[in-house]
Formats: C-alpha cells, sequence, structure tokens
C-alpha cells in the first residue's frame, strides 16, 4: 500500500514537470512535443540536484514498464487508415525500409571513425 | 458508458496478458504492442465499434503518456557517466544519424511524389514511438500511420543489422549501439541482446538521445525544406 501511494505521488510530480514543459512549448510557441521539455527540465533538476533521484525512480520505473501500453489507443487509430495498404501507402513504408538501412550504414560507419578520433585523444592526453 | 469502461480495462488485461506471452516467448512478433494491438483492431472491426467510442474509455491511458516520457529523463541521467564518457561520439554520431534518416526518408519519398501529409507523417519514423508520435502530430503529420512506420523501422532494423554490420565493418560496441539505437529504437534495441550488455545500454541511451535531438531537428528540418 505504501509503495502503491508512493507511486502515484511521484507520478504525480512527472504530471507537474509534464505540464511545464507543456507551458513552456506553448509560451514560446515551440514546435516541440512539452512532453520532451519536461524530461530535459526534469535531467536538468536531477543534475543539480534540485530534484533527488528518490522522489521519481519509483514512479519514473513503474510507468516505463508500461510505456508501450500508453501508444496502443493512439495506435489502434491506424484501423481509420486502410490507404496504407494502398500503393502510395506500401510505398511510404519501402521508404522508412530502405531509409534505416542507409542511416544504419552512414551511423555505424561515421561513429565507428568518430569514436576512434575520441579515445586516440584520451589516450594522447 | 459500458463500451468506454470495456475499453479501458479491457485494453489494460489484454496488454498485461501479452507482456506475459512476450516473456514466456521473447520474440519481437510477439512484442505487446504489436499482439493487443492487433487483436483490438480485430475486436472493433468483428463488433463494428468505431474508433471514436473505443477512445472514449481508452484514450484515459493516453494521459499517462507525457509523463512516461518525462520519467525517461530517470534512465539518461543514471547513465550520465557512460554519455560524458563518449560525449563527442554519441552527440555528433546521433546528429548524423538522424540527418541521414531524415534526407534519405524525404528523399525516398519526393522521388516517388509522395503527398505532404505522407512526408510529415514518415519524418520521426526513427524516434522511438511515443515521442515519434507527439512530433507527427505537432508537425501535421498522421499519428497511427506515424506509429505504424516507427514499428517498420524498428524490425527493419532488427532483421537488417547483422548484415549491415558484417558488410560496412561495423564491430565496436559503441558503432553498433549507437546505429540500431538511433535507427530503429527499441524493437532494433532488443536484437542487440545478442552482441552483448554494452550494446544495449549504448543503444539505449541513443534512443533516448536521439528523441531529444529529432524533437529539435524534425522541425527545423520541415521548416528549411518544405
Amino acid at each position: 500500500m505504501r509503495k502503491f501511494i508512493k507511486i502515484i505521488v511521484q507520478i504525480a510530480v512527472l504530471c507537474v514537470f509534464n505540464e511545464l514543459g507543456q507551458l513552456i512549448v506553448n509560451t514560446f510557441n515551440l514546435v516541440l512535443p512539452g512532453s520532451i521539455m519536461g524530461l530535459i527540465l526534469l535531467w536538468l533538476c536531477l543534475y543539480t540536484k534540485l530534484i533527488k533521484v528518490e522522489w521519481i525512480e519509483t514512479g519514473a520505473g513503474f510507468l516505463l514498464m508500461y510505456l508501450t501500453l500508453f501508444f496502443i489507443p493512439t495506435t489502434i487509430g491506424v484501423i481509420e487508415y486502410p490507404e496504407l495498404l494502398s500503393a502510395p501507402g506500401l510505398y511510404l513504408m519501402a521508404a522508412v525500409i530502405v531509409s534505416t538501412m542507409v542511416t544504419i550504414a552512414i551511423a555505424g560507419i561515421v561513429s565507428k571513425w568518430l569514436e576512434k578520433k575520441e579515445v586516440h585523444r584520451e589516450e594522447s592526453q | 458508458m459500458l463500451v468506454a469502461v470495456i475499453s479501458l480495462v479491457g485494453t489494460v488485461l489484454l496488454f498485461l496478458a501479452m507482456m506475459t506471452l512476450h516473456k514466456k516467448y521473447p520474440t519481437p512478433f510477439l512484442l505487446p504492442v504489436l499482439t493487443t494491438t492487433f487483436i483490438i483492431c480485430i475486436l472493433l472491426v468483428m463488433f463494428n465499434i468505431p474508433y471514436a467510442s473505443y477512445m472514449e474509455g481508452a484514450d484515459w491511458i493516453s494521459k499517462l503518456l507525457g509523463p512516461a516520457i518525462v520519467g525517461l529523463a530517470f534512465p539518461l541521467y543514471n547513465q550520465r557517466a557512460l554519455i560524458f564518457r563518449y560525449k563527442v561520439t554519441i552527440i555528433s554520431g546521433l546528429v548524423v544519424a538522424m540527418i541521414a534518416g531524415l534526407v534519405s526518408v524525404f528523399a525516398f519519398l519526393k522521388l516517388g511524389n509522395a503527398s505532404e501529409t505522407y512526408i510529415l507523417t514518415a519524418i520521426p519514423k526513427s524516434i522511438t514511438t511515443p515521442v515519434a508520435m507527439e512530433i507527427s502530430g505537432s508537425l501535421g503529420g498522421i499519428s497511427p500511420m506515424t506509429v505504424v512506420l516507427v514499428m517498420v523501422a524498428g524490425f527493419t532494423g532488427a532483421f537488417s543489422a547483422p548484415l549491415i554490420f558484417k558488410i560496412c565493418r561495423i564491430d565496436s560496441a559503441i558503432s553498433r549501439g549507437l546505429s540500431v539505437g538511433a535507427a530503429s529504437h527499441g524493437v532494433g534495441i532488443s536484437k542487440l541482446v545478442d552482441y552483448g550488455e554494452q550494446e544495449v545500454s549504448i543503444g539505449s541511451l541513443s534512443m533516448g538521445i536521439s528523441a531529444v535531438i529529432g524533437a529539435f531537428l524534425c522541425p527545423l528540418f520541415v521548416n528549411l525544406f518544405m
């Protein structure tokens, strides 16, 4: 029971950050999900020790364990778009497949090169 | 009212059952998000329930998405030592990955004369689903369709990564984790388990940071090129 209350209270803290992020995004007219702004704010608060990890870890851990559940209702909205199985829809999926493979190759090659440089620089220091 | 309650409770219970099933048979095809979505879609069609009536109840579940994304700050904070150790590689590598993903998908879709809405829908495809969905919505794309494309990107990574690693000689834990985490998020990372623990932590770290980078770069890209 105490754990249950702890989870609820900690989720409430996360909600506050989410709303705060939303507020900032709206105020400055940013094209950025409010939740991402909330994530950045919380990370900064944790880093500067304004917020203790113990104040959010149980709630965050709980939400992250069930993260995929929270976007299922929106995903089901796909039944309203049967066009995904039409020719342009299939082309869209093909473009995503090719683009993903290109991205993995480029990101892998570039980061391997960057990593060598960074490790090399550290060793020479 | 009854449909709303059943939608809400039914979705949660079905998801929990599917989680247990996936734990027993851990293959990407049985990911709870896939099985749950698939079963509910079939039920809605079978019983002729409009999506709007389903959402009356189920939309309450979506309300936890925002706080859950905020909660990602927790694992990203825990991994700060790893981030600072490889900061140049991770940050520049992820920016390159994001740009490569944006430019390539944009080029292919332009080439195929895809509609503007489709392009906006596909732009966030390499970002982890909850964030991709929000970005798609704020850009003017079709969020549920974006979720399907994100899944496609995830499965592409999970299945093609071993071959790409071999061809391009991507052989370090950092480059493997970073490339798959940045292009194929959670579904791709589940494949990295075959390589090792360091690949997985770099992968999840990359997924989290690219969600933040992508949230800034996607709207910027759209502003510049569309």
